[in-house]
């Protein structure tokens, strides 16, 4: 997928047929303009910081929401999670957990590590469309996004 | 979701507490809404203390800025720097629109930041998209 | 040598540093100075020493110096001036000195010389050097009575916008309490209460929307300039683009019709100038007459500057309104006739002139409107490469 510089939504998805039911959601719903999907957790780790693959990205183009899956090969999804929420630079970004994992201290470690939210991933289809087409609007519409720059951020916190 | 979720509900207008509690109220996932109208009364409630002994540990909690003794960014700090607390998302839920505060309370662990439209009709949507969206489709920890 | 004093004012004050070995050459310039007309005090010194001291403890209208003495250069005043921020004027009074010297004394600072044989000259040279410190202190003065305004203005200027930010600010909360149960009022308890109570909750309701959205006018119009966001180039074309799909609904509700000439590349706030597009677009709509509107917009350079017009073919102003309408508030038909709130374009003037531009309208009562505005050229022209195109009502639907 070619990425383009303006990323609305980043996925973090390895499962292939996860990752085409979400893609349609999404664009069904007209929610993004541009989704960009990263298949481990190393790749969106430098997707986010814009480091190796993504040298050429920069912190003024962060996207504005991540949907990221848990199981990922390389790095997993918490880690991921963990470094993004304690960068400064990437901390305000909104990050929602997409997830089939069940586990309860997966959920109670992803909001202590600073989740904007967390969400299972149910087995049927069309509860699957309706969870990410009800999160994309949630997060994309409703929800009002930090800056995507830190230093845009910190200009906008230290004004009267 | 088993039982009823609970809500703690912080904002010091009456008249906007009301609306916000009408609509939740009448949702598909009918809540225990507790309001409280300054930032003391919401960190005792959470902390359990004083008059709120009896208090459950909400799944929610929706908090204005703008309010007396405590102000919403206080809560929101003390909050989300309390490893007992911190897991409860936190909807920041405000007339503001300033894109000082919205930096501000990512930087501090909001979970979600929302607007108080001025328009009524627009109001009562997006109370009901907030408790949609975390009791119909978000999984909150216990 | 006796001088005519030139302007009789005999009892002038002149307090003189005089750097002069030689007590009897420094007696005839006291003199000399005295026969001018002024009444002079004088301290006489000869090292670099006893010029300090005196320089600090007294003030002094002049400083005669000598080009050479045994123990000093009449010539190091200068910086004995400078290390006390001095400006006090130096006048070498000398003997044989070259010609090229003393233009290079001149350069380096003394206000002038004057030849010990050719006395004479000195007290002109003294009223002259008065004359420029008098002159000197003057501006000065003036330079610092600007910058005090300056400073008063900015402040008043902040202080204002700080006050229309809050008061709009704050008085958002109240108002959002009053419409919103006026509203509920008129929903829940319509038909329940008496008739007239129905009409009284909304006129009510009416009240409340209406400074609901007076005040959000009033606070985008305060938040002009204060929002601290640096220009960056925007190509005009796609600030249009964007106001187009955010009046799609309006231009094909009126089947409008728009002619966009290539527009340049300016150095501009985005936000802004979408928003004085869609303000001065909107208004071409709105204000139409018979014929459905029509809108064609184009700029063109003129020097430093480029000029935009916005043309519509609506019902026109009056020549007598063409000033009144950019004032904020003031509305020339009545909210039946045309809705809003007479805002838009004292917000588009405020745009404009916070960008080092003017605006202003060429009109005709029932012959359409050109407003127009221009904006620095700050940038190399990008015109675009886009040809004219017309979007009818049509066009937009399928987009």
């Amino acid at each position: 997928m070619t990425e383009p510089i303006e990323v609305d939504i980043l996925l973090v998805e390895d499962n292939p047929d996860d990752l085409e039911l979400t893609l349609h959601a999404l664009r069904r719903e007209h929610l993004a303009n541009n989704i960009f999907a990263v298949r481990d957790g190393e790749e969106a780790v430098e997707f986010l910081f814009c480091t190796g693959r993504f040298q050429q990205r920069d912190f003024d183009h962060l996207p504005r929401l991540v949907l990221l899956d848990l199981k990922l090969p390389k790095l997993n999804g918490l880690e991921v999670l963990k470094r993004v929420k304690q960068d400064p630079r990437t901390k305000a970004l909104p990050v929602v957990v997409l997830t089939s994992s069940k586990e309860e201290r997966d959920l109670v470690a992803s909001y202590n590590l600073g989740a904007n939210s967390y969400i299972q991933k149910p087995v049927d289809f069309d509860r699957f469309r309706e969870i990410v087409k009800s999160a994309g609007l949630y997060w994309m519409v409703i929800n009002q996004r930090p800056l995507s720059n830190p230093a845009q951020a910190s200009r906008a916190a230290s004004q009267p | 979701m088993n039982s009823a979720p609970r809500i703690l509900l912080v904002d010091d207008n009456p008249a906007d507490a009301n609306l916000t509690c009408e609509v939740l109220a009448t949702s598909e996932h009918p809540a225990q809404v507790s309001t409280v109208q300054d930032g003391e009364q919401a960190l005792q409630f959470l902390h359990r203390s004083g008059q709120f002994a009896e208090a459950i540990r909400p799944d929610l909690i929706i908090l204005d800025l703008n309010l007396p003794r405590k102000d919403g960014r206080a809560v929101l700090a003390e909050v989300k720097a309390d490893p007992a607390l911190n897991e409860v998302p936190v909807v920041i839920f405000t007339t503001s629109h300033s894109p000082r505060d919205i930096a501000r309370c990512y930087e501090l662990g909001a979970n979600s930041y929302v607007s108080k439209p001025g328009n009524l009709a627009q109001f009562f949507s997006a109370v009901r998209s907030i408790e949609n969206f975390w009791f119909g489709f978000a999984s909150l920890p216990n | 040598m006796t001088q005519p004093s030139k302007n009789g004012n005999r009892n002038q004050r002149l307090h003189v540093l005089l750097i002069e070995d030689a007590p009897s050459d420094a007696e005839i310039e006291i003199a000399e100075l005295r026969n001018g007309g002024f009444d002079v005090t004088a301290d006489v010194v000869e090292t670099a020493d006893q010029v300090r001291a005196r320089l600090g403890k007294n003030s002094y209208d002049v400083i005669l110096a000598d080009y050479s003495l045994p123990n000093f250069r009449g010539m190091d005043t200068l910086e004995i001036l400078r290390e006390k921020n001095l400006y006090t004027p130096l006048i070498l009074v000398t003997g044989a000195l070259s010609s090229e010297t003393a233009v290079e004394c001149v350069k380096q600072g003394a206000v002038d010389y004057v030849m010990k044989d050719n006395l004479a000259r000195l007290v002109l040279s003294v009223r002259r050097a008065l004359e420029d410190t008098r002159l000197r202190q003057e501006r000065a003065r003036s330079h610092e009575q600007l910058a005090h305004k300056v400073e008063e203005l900015a402040r008043s200027n902040c202080d204002l916008e700080q006050f229309a930010y809050v008061a709009s600010h704050d008085l958002q909360e109240p108002l959002r309490m009053v419409a919103a149960y006026t509203q509920l009022l008129a929903e829940r308890y319509r038909g329940k209460l008496d008739i007239t109570a129905d009409r009284y909750i909304g006129y009510a309701v009416e009240g409340a929307t209406r400074m609901q959205a007076l005040l959000e006018d009033l606070l985008a119009f305060s938040r002009i300039g204060r929002n601290g966001v640096t220009p960056t180039p925007i190509d005009a074309n796609t600030a249009i683009e964007e106001v187009l799909k955010n009046l799609a609904f309006t231009l094909k509700e009126h089947n409008v019709t728009i002619t966009c000439n290539p527009l340049p590349t300016i150095l501009a706030d985005r936000f802004q100038m979408v928003q004085l597009f869609q303000n001065l677009i909107g208004n071409a709509i709105k204000f139409h007459g018979k014929q459905p509107p029509n809108v064609t917009i184009s700029a063109e350079k003129h020097g430093e500057e480029w000029l935009f017009s916005i043309f519509d073919n609506g019902i026109g102003i009056a020549v007598e309104h063409k000033e009144f309408i950019f004032k904020i508030f003031q509305r020339l038909h009545t909210r039946a006739e045309y809705p809003g709130n007479g805002v838009g374009l004292a917000i588009c003037k405020k745009i404009v002139e916070h960008n080092g531009g003017r605006i202003w309208v060429d009109s005709e009562l029932g012959h359409g409107s050109n407003f127009r505005f221009t904006f620095p050229a700050a940038l190399a022209d990008k015109a675009g490469k886009k040809e004219d195109y017309e979007l009818s009502a049509e066009n937009l639907v399928g987009r």
